[in-house]
């Protein structure tokens, strides 16, 4: 890194005196604009320290935080939800552990010294987040959610500690990191039926990344990526038949707890899915371009409401007779086809911004285009259009409040429930909504800022 | 200037033909910006190619590498024609390097990594023997210390080095210049040159397209002149500079010397 260039020396600091003469008193306009200003602020500060501490009927919310995060879930089964939130603790700190060591691989290689993340910089990072839970943990006043709550992080912590290890084994902390995520999802969603798909996926995928690329000539290379993927894929198939077991199956999901998965789910299988049809729309193949282009035009010319429907009341016309789909996965399947095509279009803007240039030196060294996109292209124009993105899922994320237009019960429309009881039939509507504003927006900020340090983060060395 | 002309000061340096252009054309829509091109240029021959801008100087070396599709005609390199094939386009573009005007090195990646990009890529070369041929191609071009710096932290010159340094790692045949030093600041125009210059003196075969009458007075075999898409003259630099035949050339050097 370059050192920054040098600052002029600050102005000398002004007593604060002196500070609001000069930028609230100037003259009588700003006078009295100033005063006008200070009093509308200090008379709506007024209200909502009232509103909050004094008149709010806040135990419509705490009466209710179960239902605020997992509405019609069977309170018997809750000791999955347990289970869920610690493996999610583990799988989410192995993640960012196994993200940690490759930033200090990266770094060594530079020939730079490695600093881990402090407390207090990851308390910064997430404090929207965290402040929401640490406030809905004290409302609840039991002990269970805080040993929940305090075990997930300590999880998290031990799962982070996976930034130690060496880059050998960086491919298989990713595939813990998968597992435990999936399995996150599963102790909660049962093991049997397709479950054991999602886990072979993984697994092969992982298999076929760890025979060594560089050591064997193509066709054997191919040969034994496909044979281990296989092999993956079996015992997968085999342990599942054994471990097979009925959970919660989501059509009793709601909620928090929906909420985020539902969004989770979608922007996962989104973002692939885009990305292709990014690809196809700027193909040289004129088939697969049209295609695309048609695809993309006619989804995002629909509202969402229109696809959440249409999956509701034609989805079913078009699967084979006697399957059954509940109507969280076909809104996943709509809330998938929708983001992906504006995914798409992202992507190709991400794409057009990149010089033509780029793409000739990679030719003219000999590469092939998978190599080029994959190496030059992709990498550049992702982290091009990564705002783009973030604000996309953003979106996508409160449109999850959308939901209940099938009979979903996502957070917001918990209230329903909550309102249907007798003592707060006409009383408190004001305070669960901001209770439930206040839940979105604690989640939404925290994937800006997320998106904001990202940027800064890859922008590093390029100007 | 007649093509049998051209074959035999082709020829001169070594005796054999490395890249054979043979009648080719090349159209953008309805505008032709080259016209029946004849040139081939022999092992270890250094061409330098001037004209004024639009004369389709960059098009044809852009040509040889298939950057740009040709219309009539027949490109061979090293012995492979350029057709539609992919597979021979992907083998002639292993085997000629090509710096561009902008330098187009990859922004997202280290010094060290946009050069063993192609070889772990393209030749599959492991990871450490290809970082070692890395450094060796950034000594020779004289900036081994900025191994591990990013593009935008070099100067236009040096940014210019990497990118010789990057086409070198691939071990070409014949290096490509599309006007290496038109976007660099007139202080840095002489370390890329020099760098040029010692990869000629190493016996590289080079087509560069250039301003710098200077390199092409010291370091060229020969001198194309090209003007509306077609090659008007091409001699040896001391004829070239000092007894020039064609009214366009005269006109040309007239203006620029």
């Amino acid at each position: 890194m370059t050192a920054t260039a040098e600052r002029a020396p600050a102005p000398p600091r002004a007593s604060p005196l002196g500070w609001i003469k000069e930028r609230l008193f100037r003259n009588v306009w700003s006078g009295f604009v100033s005063v006008v200003l200070i009093a509308v602020v200090a008379y709506m500060g007024y209200r909502a320290f009232a509103f909050v501490f004094i008149n709010g009927q806040w135990d419509a919310i705490s009466r209710n935080l179960a239902n605020f995060m997992i509405g019609r879930f069977p309170r018997d089964q809750i000791w999955r939800l347990v289970a869920q939130i610690l493996l999610l603790g583990l799988g989410l700190g192995v993640g960012a552990g196994t993200a940690s060591g490759t930033a200090r691989d990266k770094a060594e290689e530079s020939g730079l010294t490695y600093e881990p993340p402090t407390l207090l910089g990851t308390l910064r990072r997430f404090w929207s987040l965290i402040a929401f839970v640490v406030v809905i943990l004290f409302m609840a006043g039991t002990r269970g959610p805080w040993l929940v709550a305090g075990g997930a992080v300590v999880l998290g912590y031990i799962g982070w500690q996976s930034w130690r290890l060496p880059r050998t084994v960086r491919l298989l902390s990713w595939l813990v990191t998968g597992l435990l995520l999936l399995a996150a999802f599963q102790v909660v969603s049962g093991t049997d039926g397709l479950a054991w798909v999602p886990v072979a996926l993984v697994v092969a995928m992982a298999a076929w990344l760890v025979v060594p690329v560089d050591r064997l000539d193509s066709p054997w290379r191919q040969l034994a990526g496909l044979g281990a993927a296989a092999a993956g894929v079996a015992i997968v198939y085999l342990i599942y038949q054994e471990i097979a077991a009925p959970g919660v199956g989501w059509d009793q999901w709601s909620g928090m707890n929906l909420t985020l998965w539902w969004s989770a789910i979608v922007i996962t299988l989104a973002f692939p899915a885009g990305l292709l049809l990014g690809l196809a729309r700027r193909s040289s193949l004129p088939a697969l371009r049209y295609l695309a282009t048609t695809y993309i035009e006619l989804i995002r010319g629909v509202p969402l409401i229109t696809l959440l429907f249409m999956g509701e009341f034609i989805l079913g016309f078009m699967l084979p007779a006697g399957t059954s789909l509940s109507s969280i996965s076909r809104s996943i399947a709509a809330g998938t086809l929708f983001t992906a095509a504006y995914v798409a279009e992202i992507i190709r803007g991400g794409l057009q911004s990149l010089p033509l240039g780029q793409t000739e030196a990679g030719q003219a060294l000999g590469m092939g285009t998978p190599v080029i996109l994959r190496k030059i292209v992709l990498p550049q124009a992702l982290r091009a259009v990564i705002p783009a993105m973030v604000g996309q899922f953003i979106s996508l994320f409160k449109d999850s409040s959308l939901l209940f237009i099938i009979g979903v019960t996502d957070f917001l429309r918990v209230r329903a429930i909550v309102h249907a009881q007798p003592d707060f039939r006409v009383v408190a509507h004001a305070e669960t909504l901001v209770f439930v504003a206040i839940g979105f927006w604690a989640i939404a900020y925290a994937m800006s800022r997320e998106s904001q340090r990202l940027e800064r983060k890859l922008g590093v060395g390029v100007r | 200037m007649t093509t049998e002309q051209v074959f035999t000061d082709a020829t001169r340096a070594s005796g054999k033909a490395l890249i054979e252009v043979s009648g080719v054309d090349k159209f953008f829509g309805d505008f032709q910006a080259l016209k029946d091109i004849n040139i081939n240029v022999g092992l270890q021959e250094v061409v330098v190619v001037i004209g004024p801008s639009g004369s389709g100087k960059s098009t044809l070396i852009r040509c040889i590498n298939r950057l740009e599709k040709h219309d009539h005609g027949t490109i061979i390199v090293d012995g492979i024609e350029l057709s539609d094939d992919v597979r021979n386009i992907q083998e002639v573009r292993r085997e000629t390097g090509m710096v561009f005007q902008q330098f187009n090195l990859f922004p997202h990646l280290t010094v060290i990594d946009n050069i063993t990009l192609a070889p772990r890529q393209v030749r599959r070369m492991p990871k450490k023997e290809a970082e070692e041929l890395a450094m060796r191609m950034l000594e020779r071009v004289k900036i081994p210390e900025q191994a591990h710096k990013y593009p935008g932290q070099l100067s236009g010159g040096q940014q210019q080095r990497v990118a010789i340094a990057r086409s070198l790692a691939m071990q070409p045949k014949v290096m490509l210049f599309d006007e290496p030093t038109s976007a660099l600041d007139p202080e840095m125009i002489k370390e890329v040159l020099d760098v040029m210059v010692e990869l000629a003196k190493g016996g590289m075969t080079m087509i560069v397209v250039t301003h710098e009458m200077g390199f092409a007075r010291a370091v060229a075999n020969r001198v194309v002149f090209m003007s509306d898409g077609q090659i008007v003259e091409v001699g040896p630099p001391e004829h070239f500079f000092t007894d020039p035949q064609e009214d366009r050339t005269k006109l040309f050097l007239s203006q620029i010397l």
